[in-house]
């Protein structure tokens, strides 16, 4: 991520057989990992494919065709790109609210980092089972907060405005960890100089934040944000525990469509063409942030 | 599932390295769903000291460990129910393929119609599983194209589950002790109107979230009913959309709009309504039996006084949705004839114990159990007699979980985000019609 020239300081030039050396573990781990699948991927995309049985039959871009006019795809691409609305903004905003207060030295704040970033721990089961008994409308840790004030309990994983808002209350709770530490490890490399020096220049706090803050860890903020659109995108486990998918496919996003061709269903081949659609968007919304935040270098 | 063996199988040789000298065991590994209760059943060695579907099956594996001669060990893995079929479909890939698996008969076409298992007549002959032993149509539920591919294990139906004291207090309970139940969709609404009247409770409980479909289950018994399949013998078709559909789509919204049911509960929480005395009928299967049964005896539930009734014709003829469970071998080209003769060894065992798995309330597939005076003495068998004769299956065709997981997606719709049962049949006949396309 930080974009400046290469620093190594070495003196004379060596073969270049020396680097492909050392970059040959990534490089290997790489190929087989991430190129090799996304070209399987498309060539599997490309056919009739069933998990099990090994029925295999090549039908070229039939897949996309069907794609293109299968209303509960644009329907789950719809909710993933609001799910995404919902957790990227907040999640950012979150984490650097949170990493602004708690940066900085004393026994409460070290406390505090340790909390909240606990939550990160958990596995999505886990999360996904609290965040279930919180908002149960039957038996939920919030009914007799409800019966308290006299009205119905809401049903939030059942609500079909609510339901999506809650699974990404529960992520938001989940995933806020990382992304502030990301922050308060940028904040941490902030000259103590430039804050010395603001002070004395008698800068409000708000005036501090805008133009020494900020401007020193955008590379961490767009690191974060890139970050969270490539893991939220991939919604899964929260709605596919939490909802099902329901009420009614409001919650059901692109991943579990996948899941749900893939595995229940047993058309991989299908499934690697959503996927393969769900890689274009993660692409392109990724590449819109990089390019902003290159702009933002330039001017 | 790597892991579990592995850690299965040192434990194995600890065991083998402390005892030197007993015969090498064949090890065989089982898969289900039912649930993990190897804390309350782990140690029960008698099949017929357990209770409930967790327990008899777990009671029954290890009856079978400690009982049998051929050194045969079976080695249970517990799946839970909803991811049950992607990791069984799952272990045809990673290659860890179970000996011996637990699978619907709505299923069985998927797998066998891919030749993902193994042929049984030959191994059943040879043991000695006499499948004409079977009610003709569980052996016709195991069988497709004219091959024989599982062991069917009972026939399982939707019920009415019953608290008779909360009956009673509504004045359903007519002077031979029987229960009143509703025989049109205008009585049960009005019959559930005043049992809320006058017992305060909700008339009906039943899972109503978006996982488990009972209501799905409802609506096409509703179907049957009024004489329509819901999906054709061929499989190439579905009757959704059609005025019996809404009729039945219709009765299902007013259940939940006249505030019947709590549309908050899913399944263990409808379960758990029913047995606090929340609830005047519980709608499940007949899994449910033994269970609530022994809850109401313990004195523990709420619910004192528990009685099953078959589900009413409210529709016309009181069909009801069915399904089954069977044993089934998925083919693995790496067992070994050992393996092949132990997996064989406890299904003819799961056979022979055919009568303790009837117990839980399922209806017993073996025409001997059900002949029997000890079947018939079972409680509350006399009550649901007739749901034998009710039972209806969907035909047998490909790709029924994804089917019945797009109806459930928008029935459910209707008393959770309130769409008309005209825009919910219409999306449901898209969803399945969508799926009805790639059934070869």
């Amino acid at each position: 991520m930080s974009g400046g020239g290469a620093s190594g300081g070495s003196p004379g030039r060596r073969a270049p057989g020396v680097a492909f050396l050392f970059l040959a573990p990534f490089l290997v781990i790489y190929a087989i990992f991430l190129v090799y699948p996304l070209f399987k991927g498309f060539w599997i995309s490309l056919h009739d494919w069933e998990l099990a049985g090994g029925y295999r039959e090549y039908i070229g871009f039939l897949n996309y065709e069907d794609l293109w006019t299968d209303k509960l795809f644009w329907r789950t691409v719809r909710n993933t790109l609001y799910f995404v609305a919902l957790t990227v903004p907040t999640m950012t905003l979150l984490a650097l609210l949170l990493a602004l207060a708690v940066h900085g030295t004393g026994r409460l704040r070290s406390i505090l980092r340790s909390v909240f970033f606990m939550s990160s721990v958990f596995s999505v089961t886990v999360v996904t089972l609290v965040w279930s008994m919180v908002l149960s409308a039957d038996q939920g840790l919030l009914v007799p907060l409800w019966h308290a004030i006299g009205i119905k309990p809401v049903n939030f994983l059942a609500h079909p405005t609510l339901a999506m808002p809650s699974i990404a209350l529960a992520t938001l709770w989940w995933g806020v960890g990382l992304p502030m530490a990301l922050f308060l490890a940028a904040l941490g490399q902030i000259p103590q100089e430039l804050y010395e020096a603001a002070e004395l220049d008698h800068a409000s706090r708000w005036t501090v934040l805008r133009r020494i803050t900020l401007p020193s860890i955008r590379h961490t903020l767009l690191l974060v944000v890139v970050l969270q659109i490539i893991g939220q995108f991939q919604i899964f486990g929260q709605a596919m525990l939490m909802t099902q998918g329901g009420p009614a496919n409001k919650t059901k996003t692109m991943v579990q469509y996948i899941y749900d061709t893939g595995f229940r269903d047993w058309q991989v081949g299908y499934a690697s063409a959503i996927a393969m659609a769900l890689f274009l968007l993660m692409l392109g919304f990724s590449m819109l942030q990089l390019w902003l935040g290159r702009k933002g270098d330039e001017a | 599932m790597h892991h579990s063996k592995l850690l299965a199988r040192l434990a194995l040789a600890t065991a083998l390295t402390g005892v030197a000298g007993t015969a090498s065991a064949v090890e065989i590994s089982f898969f289900r769903f039912f649930g993990d209760c190897q804390t309350d059943y782990g140690t029960v060695m008698k099949a017929s000291e357990a209770n409930g579907e967790c327990g008899i099956i777990t009671a029954l594996t290890n009856q079978f460990n400690a009982e049998n001669t051929i050194g045969a060990k079976v080695v249970t893995q517990t799946v839970d129910w909803g991811a049950y079929y992607d990791q069984l479909t799952a272990t045809y890939s990673t290659g860890n393929i179970p000996d011996v698996a637990v699978m619907h008969s709505s299923v069985l076409p998927n797998f066998s119609d891919r030749d993902l298992l193994v042929p049984l007549a030959d191994g059943f002959a040879n043991v000695g599983i006499d499948t004409a032993d079977f009610v003709p149509a569980a052996l016709k539920n195991a069988t497709t194209n004219d091959t024989l591919y599982a062991l069917p294990y009972d026939l399982h139906a939707l019920l009415f589950h019953v608290n008779v004291d909360l009956m009673a207090q509504a004045g359903f309970v007519n002077a031979d002790g029987s229960i009143k139940l509703p025989t049109s969709p205008e009585e049960l609404i009005a019959m559930g109107k005043e049992f809320k009247e006058k017992t305060g409770k909700f008339y009906i409980a039943s899972e109503s979230q978006s996982s488990e479909g009972m209501m799905v289950r409802l609506w096409e018994s509703f179907m049957w009913q009024q004489g329509v399949d819901v999906l054709s013998a061929d499989g190439k078709t579905a009757s959704i959309n059609t005025p019996e559909g809404e009729k039945a789509a219709a009765l299902i919204k007013a259940i939940y709009d006249e505030g019947l049911a709590n549309t908050a509960l899913d399944y263990p929480g409808a379960e758990q309504a029913f047995l606090n005395g929340e609830a005047g009928i519980l709608i499940n299967g007949t899994w449910g039996v033994d269970n609530y049964d022994s809850q109401a005896k313990s004195g523990k539930a709420v619910l004192k006084n528990y009685a099953v009734a078959n589900l009413p014709g409210i529709f016309g003829a009181p069909k009801v949705w069915a399904d089954s469970h069977m044993w089934v071998m998925p083919k693995d080209e790496g067992r070994t004839p050992e393996e092949t003769e132990a997996a064989l060894a406890f299904i003819k065992f799961l056979n022979d114990n055919n009568f303790q798995w009837a117990r839980t309330g399922h209806l017993s597939v073996r025409q001997s159990v059900i002949a029997s005076p000890e079947f018939a003495a079972l409680p509350h068998r006399s009550e649901y007699a007739a749901t034998a004769d009710n039972a209806t299956a969907l035909p047998v065709v490909q790709n029924q979980r994804a089917i019945f997981s797009a109806m459930i997606t928008d029935l459910n719709a209707m008393w959770l985000t309130g769409t008309e049962p005209a825009d919910a049949l219409a999306a449901m006949q898209d969803g399945v019609d969508q799926i009805l396309r790639r059934n070869r």
